[in-house]
């Protein structure tokens, strides 16, 4: 559909233009205000680079201060624990059913989709009382595993959707002839399938890590002192630093680091994942 | 397929379609215990919403439909409801218009490379969360001293913009950050239905036939991406519906309660005030505007799924 028409050029490039300022701006901000001092931050010159930068402003986000008391790398780590079991586990879960739900057409099947389906768009704020008492009276609230085992009630039934996705496009054929050869289902998934499905995983696995380690209503709802994430103690920094805006640039920009190098370097997958979310294959 | 099946074809399809028990405690068991879970706690915060919690200790002595009468006494509730429903309509319709026309220019953009930078450059946001959005936004929003208050004073112009500390305006600065962080999102799944065989060839007899671009994207493509618009419009609204985190991260449901939606004071009522049962009948509340929403996607889902 491309054209050569002029009027069609000088909206395209306006379009880019209003889109550069729209999408560079804030990350832009967040770049140079964090490396500002305060001082710097309350008198002016909002928009222009630091001449003397400050990278000790990460430092402290990093391991805490008088001042910043949210000490951020802790809480990496456990962004960092919570988000790799839950993406691991569901993927590795949701590939299962994903492929049961690809392969049968049961009655049963038919049910356990439609369940599934409205699974993916269930609203935290109807599970979240009971979860909070289940992980509280079997004290997995103090570990990791309490964050984690909720994660994964929302995030296998979303693996098996994507997985099922790419499933559906994998040739029968293949999973014929080696059940002609005489391998089991089990085999035939975990030797015939599972490999040619390695891209489809990885587009599963960035969907599941980036929503795992964006969220924060669940994190908010069930953080303990030992648990808590990167989200939470950003929120939690925000409401006792109103002023220290340098701060709280340098913690978004630490924040944002890890899923942003993914969605950088494997880009391609991440797409894949979001439409075969959309349901589009 | 045919409607008459040999005897042999049909044992096969018997064998292929039906699990051996060990099968189906490592295909389907997993993730059928994940999925009761999360019914099962749907459930229980149905029972929870018909008792009398209200505290720290856990009470389920029933209470019938008391908690919610008390909603929909609550002024509170209310105002939810309207900023809830501002959140669906300007979270949704001017995302997708916007996304349509992007992705159409996209489509025509001389340039691949152009498309390719404007594809990333949206889409970026959507690897970030709410609360880095929400912190940054607040920065720029900021009325004395903020980012774009410093802009136009740059450029001359004393700005009456108060952006989130106006009541009355306040939850409308928010939807925005709300476009700004989806857009990229929406646009690629408008592109993705623009691409098929189908509506690319109706396109190009169009264009032979000499109809105008606009009148392509009009009577051409509109009505053939119905589908992707579907999911789109379904994803956007029950994400709009579930907001959340830039409400809290941005205003706290303020000044006062003017920015203040359903699943905030849900989060207030539960884990603030410890009216537990009110805050799971909002809970309820919630789920059943979703559930309304996600069923034509669902049917149109389920329908694509076994086809």
């Amino acid at each position: 559909m491309r054209s050569k028409n002029a009027t069609i050029k000088i909206i395209v490039i306006l379009t880019l233009i209003l889109l550069s300022f729209a999408y560079l701006l804030p990350v832009y901000v967040m770049i140079i205000t964090s490396l500002k001092s305060v001082q710097e931050v309350t008198v002016g010159n909002y928009l222009i680079p630091t001449g003397s930068p400050q990278f000790g402003n990460y430092t402290e986000v990093l391991f805490g201060s008088t001042r910043f008391r949210s000490q951020m790398l802790p809480r990496l780590l456990n962004s960092m624990i919570i988000s790799f079991s839950v993406t691991f586990l569901s993927a590795f879960f949701g590939g299962l059913g994903g492929y049961y739900l690809s392969r049968s057409k049961s009655t049963f099947t038919r049910v356990l989709f439609i369940l599934v389906g409205i699974a993916l768009y269930m609203p935290l704020q109807a599970i979240i009382i009971p979860l909070v008492t289940l992980m509280a009276k079997t004290r997995l609230l103090l570990t990791h595993w309490g964050l984690i085992v909720s994660y994964l009630v929302l995030n296998v039934p979303l693996a098996s959707v994507l997985m099922g996705t790419f499933f559906l496009s994998v040739p029968r054929e293949l999973e014929e002839a080696a059940e002609v050869d005489g391998a089991s289902k089990i085999q035939t998934f975990f030797r015939i399938v599972t490999p040619i499905s390695m891209p489809a995983y990885v587009s599963v696995a960035i969907i599941i890590f980036t929503q795992v380690w964006n969220e924060f209503f669940l994190a908010l709802s069930l953080s303990s002192p030992a648990t808590q994430t990167v989200q939470v103690v950003m929120a939690e920094a925000k409401g006792t630093t109103l002023v220290l805006y340098n701060l709280q640039m340098a913690a978004a920009l630490l924040s944002v680091f890890v899923p942003l190098l993914f969605f950088l370097l494997l880009g391609r997958y991440f797409i894949r994942g979001i439409l075969a979310g959309a349901l589009k294959g | 397929m045919s409607a008459i099946t040999t005897p042999t074809t049909r044992g096969k399809k018997r064998r292929r379609d039906q699990l051996t028990f060990v099968e189906f405690l490592v295909f389907v068991v997993p993730l059928l215990v994940f999925v009761i879970t999360l019914y099962g706690t749907l459930i229980w915060t149905f029972y929870v919403s018909l008792s009398n919690w209200s505290g720290i200790a856990a009470n389920y002595e029933f209470a019938g439909f008391k908690w919610y009468q008390s909603l929909f006494n609550n002024i509170r509730f209310w105002v939810d409801v309207q900023n809830n429903l501002k959140w669906l309509i300007l979270g949704v319709i001017p995302t997708v218009f916007l996304a349509i026309f992007l992705a159409y220019l996209l489509e025509l953009a001389p340039f691949p490379a152009i498309e390719s930078y404007i594809r990333t450059l949206i889409l970026y946001p959507v690897a970030m969360s709410f609360i880095v959005t929400g912190t940054i936004w607040s920065w720029m929003y900021e009325p004395k001293r903020g980012v774009f208050n410093t802009i136009l004073a740059a450029l001359g112009v004393q700005s009456p913009l108060t952006f989130t500390t106006n009541p009355s305006t306040a939850t409308y600065w928010l939807i925005l950050i709300f476009i700004w962080q989806y857009l990229g999102f929406a646009v690629i799944i408008i592109q993705s239905s623009f691409r098929t065989s189908e509506l690319q060839e109706m396109v190009e007899a169009a264009t032979v036939d000499g109809a105008s671009k606009l009148r392509i994207l009009f009577s051409i493509i509109i009505p053939n991406i119905r589908s992707g618009l579907l999911v789109l419009v379904s994803l956007l609204l029950i994400s709009t519906l579930k907001v959340f985190d830039i409400v809290y991260i941005v205003t706290f449901g303020g000044p006062g309660i003017s920015t203040d939606v359903l699943s905030l004071y849900m989060f207030i009522a539960t884990f603030q005030q410890h009216l537990v049962s009110m805050g799971a009948a909002l809970g309820v509340i919630i789920f059943l505007i979703a559930f309304i929403i996600v069923i034509p996607y669902t049917i149109y889902a389920l329908r694509r799924w076994f086809e």
